[in-house]
């Protein structure tokens, strides 16, 4: 009797349970008019300068929804404040998640905070969408933490662009580096030394420091004191502005690489203290995007949308900042992304459609570049081309490269 | 009993039960959530700490979330390497803070006034620093983030429902209810110790120390004690702040987090217990404010800053100061009509 009964509870529930929990049950955060993606961006804080990734974003979606949104849904951003605090990472995003219902999480930026929430999100399932943070680990480790995927080239392929350039153009220079004491400036280093390869040993001194510090000034009279000829800026916009200055006022002289993150144009203009600095003249960096201020793309139709777009949806923005094109840049991937996650898609859809990716007209790119994903490639950009600042403006050299590490 | 203590005492029952019933229903409350209710209850119980050595006693200390940090990472470090469960770490937390407070107060027994504020304000400067101090990595990981995330030692592992006597909560009501619990049973604690001998002690020491020395009061003795409960209550706020994260690295106990607690006192209202849920309120809800004034770059840090400096001129003796004079009129008559049965 009791077997019977056992059987029939069994069955009972093997049909029952599709009923209730199966079939069409969808995702938080999404209706048929609406999406609801939420991210993490300093809005106050030491680091608030890199706030407009999240507007530069939130802009584009905006123009998106007035167009109709993306099959018939708005996409409603909300980006909270984490002050750049990791552990303020960690709470926003909960409270994204589990107050406020999001589908996904999106262009959360540093690399420190993704880190932080990188596994209560894979936990959960839900999707850490386009990190802003070129941190090596989030494009590598996707066995590990499948919901999570990058975007930007990474810090290690940026290294290693360097240190292939220098083994080229000057195999003999001695090489100083500053850089931040985390991943992101380890990574960094890691990559010049896989470029340089057996020109390794040019590395005569690397100084580091701490993002709470006040100033590189005594980093930057250590480095000289080495008497490099090549110096390298792995550091955020305060310290590269600071570090321009402090080489400057010691007389140095060395070639300057500048890190991607800091060499937005508008960056360099402060670094150049408005074209008095010199030294500043013939530095060299990295780039994937289209500059807005570069006269170069002036009547370029993405640029031209791109100050559109401002005007109407960002008022108020400093339209010469570069990391608002960043953000339209992978807001335009992740729209993308969602209008091949299907007509009603849920978290794994909308993941499996991010890691799928072969976007080949994303107008914020440079041209011919492209967001390739697939299963084992969570790393969207992977081309950059070598730059160099000259009167006032960078100025383009060489090919597309491959940034992939 | 005379009628003014059977008044005080029916006002304080008042408003203990307010206090409660306002805890319930707080997380209901559009825009707070358990999350954001759990972090108040955090700040609240830093705060009250730090008005027993500020506020009661007298002695400036602008480094109190160095002590949660140390709070913080006792939790964080007995459960991510000694797998001690959550819950027993709070007590240790707050053992190993109190005693770091004691060490703090004996040295911080020759400096006063500014000077304290000063020396206080550089250990919560250096803290984050120590904290990342590879000399250390034994015991701190140097600085890398502790992830307790999925640790079968933390409430529901840092994520799943609890089941606590018969009922089944999510983790983070778990987690309000276990940080509102502790608070308002350190409310009682703080009120015990403050009402009694050590009260007494603690602000003849404060108003002047000459006089209390040639009263019999030990100063260095009570202001230790003082730094030390203090410290003690900055550690269990640490510890709970790691447990409704999951999380800790040395950015989360920032020098700003020890300026912001004393922000939470002053508007709190130094030397007295009524307004440190204002204080604490203020502390965690401004910067949401702010950000919803306006989003545009500087503005809420402005935001922030103007607040303040308006709260400060309104109420310059904080909430508690305010619930004072607004409520004199009544009290006065009271304290005349007491005195002339």
């Amino acid at each position: 009797m009791s077997r019977v009964l056992f059987i029939a509870t069994a069955a009972l529930l093997a049909l029952g349970i599709p009923v209730a929990f199966g079939g069409t049950q969808a995702d938080p955060g999404i209706t048929a008019t609406s999406i609801h993606i939420g991210g993490t961006t300093p809005l106050s804080g030491s680091a608030q300068a890199f706030q407009s990734v999240a507007k530069g974003a939130d802009a584009y979606f905006k123009y998106v929804n007035s167009r109709g949104g993306v099959n018939k849904r708005k996409i409603n951003y909300e980006y909270l404040d984490d002050q750049y605090i990791p552990s303020e990472t960690v709470r926003q995003t909960r409270v994204l998640v589990e107050d406020k219902d999001v589908f996904a999480i999106f262009n959360s930026l540093g690399t420190e905070q993704n880190e932080a929430i990188r596994p209560y999100l894979n936990t959960k399932d839900v999707p850490q969408l386009f990190v802003a943070t070129g941190g090596t680990t989030f494009g590598r480790d996707s066995k590990q933490y499948p919901w999570t995927i990058a975007y930007q080239p990474t810090y290690i392929a940026e290294g290693a662009m360097y240190g292939a350039y220098i083994r080229r153009t000057s195999p003999k220079q001695k090489i100083a580096i500053l850089y931040q004491n985390d991943s992101y400036g380890g990574d960094l280093v890691k990559g010049l030394e896989r470029g340089l390869g057996p020109r390794k040993s040019n590395i005569v001194s690397r100084v580091s420091y701490a993002a709470t510090d006040d100033n590189v000034q005594s980093q930057i009279a250590q480095l000289r004191s080495s008497k490099a000829g090549i110096l390298m800026l792995f550091a955020t916009p305060k310290f590269v502005i600071q570090a321009y200055q402090y080489v400057n006022g010691l007389g140095w002289k060395p070639k300057i690489f500048v890190n991607a993150v800091s060499s937005a144009s508008n960056v360099m203009v402060l670094s150049s203290s408005q074209g008095k600095n010199k030294r500043v003249e013939g530095s060299i960096s990295i780039v994937f995007l289209k500059d807005p201020n570069d006269p170069k793309w002036a009547k370029d139709p993405a640029v031209l949308l791109y100050r559109k777009i401002m005007k109407r949806y960002a008022k108020g923005s400093n339209i010469k900042d570069v990391y608002n094109l960043y953000g339209m840049s992978v807001a335009f991937t992740f729209v993308d992304a969602l209008k091949h996650a299907g007509k009603n898609p849920t978290r794994a859809s909308l993941m499996r459609a991010a890691t799928h990716l072969n976007e080949r007209n994303n107008p914020f790119l440079l041209p011919r570049m492209s967001v390739r994903t697939a299963a084992n490639d969570h790393y969207p950009l992977d081309q950059a081309r070598l730059q160099r600042w000259h009167n006032g403006r960078w100025i383009s050299f060489g090919g597309l490269l491959k940034a992939r590490s | 009993m005379s009628r003014l203590a059977t008044v005080r005492a029916a006002v304080t029952a008042v408003a203990l039960v307010a206090g409660i019933v306002l805890v319930y229903f707080l997380p209901h409350a559009d825009r707070i959530g358990y999350i954001k209710g759990s972090q108040l209850g955090v700040y609240f119980i830093a705060i009250l700490g730090l008005n027993i050595v500020t506020g009661y006693t007298g002695q400036i200390s602008l480094g109190h979330g160095a002590f949660m940090a140390i709070g913080g990472y006792t939790t964080a470090i007995l459960v991510s390497e000694h797998g001690v469960r959550d819950l027993w770490t709070i007590p240790i937390a707050a053992l190993v803070a109190g005693l770091a407070g004691f060490v703090v107060g004996v040295p911080a027994l020759r400096l006063s006034g500014l000077y304290l504020a000063l020396a206080t304000f550089g250990l919560a400067l250096a803290m984050p620093a120590i904290l990342s101090w590879d000399k250390l990595d034994a015991v701190t990981k140097s600085g890398q983030e502790i992830q307790l995330f999925n640790s079968p030692h933390l409430l529901g592992k840092g994520f799943e429902d609890v089941h606590f006597l018969g009922r089944t909560l999510s983790f983070n009501h778990a987690v309000y209810y276990l940080t509102w619990g502790i608070a308002l049973l350190l409310l009682a604690v703080a009120w015990l110790i403050l009402r009694g001998a050590p009260g007494r002690a603690f602000r003849a020491v404060r108003d002047s120390e000459l006089a209390a020395t040639s009263s019999g009061v030990r100063v260095a003795t009570y202001k230790t004690l003082a730094f030390a409960i203090s410290a003690a209550y900055a550690g269990i706020a640490g510890s709970l702040f790691v447990i409704a994260l999951a999380f800790a690295d040395p950015q989360s106990f920032p020098a700003t987090l020890s300026l912001t607690l004393i922000v939470g006192a002053a508007v709190a209202g130094l030397g007295s217990l009524w307004g440190v849920l204002a204080g604490a309120a203020f502390v965690q809800f401004l910067p949401d404010f702010a950000v919803h004034i306006s989003k545009a770059q500087g503005v809420p840090d402005t935001v922030y800053g103007a607040a303040l400096i308006l709260i400060v001129l309104l109420l310059p003796t904080g909430v508690a100061g305010g619930l004072r004079r607004a409520l004199s009129p009544l009290t006065t008559r009271l304290y005349t009509r007491s005195q002339s049965q």
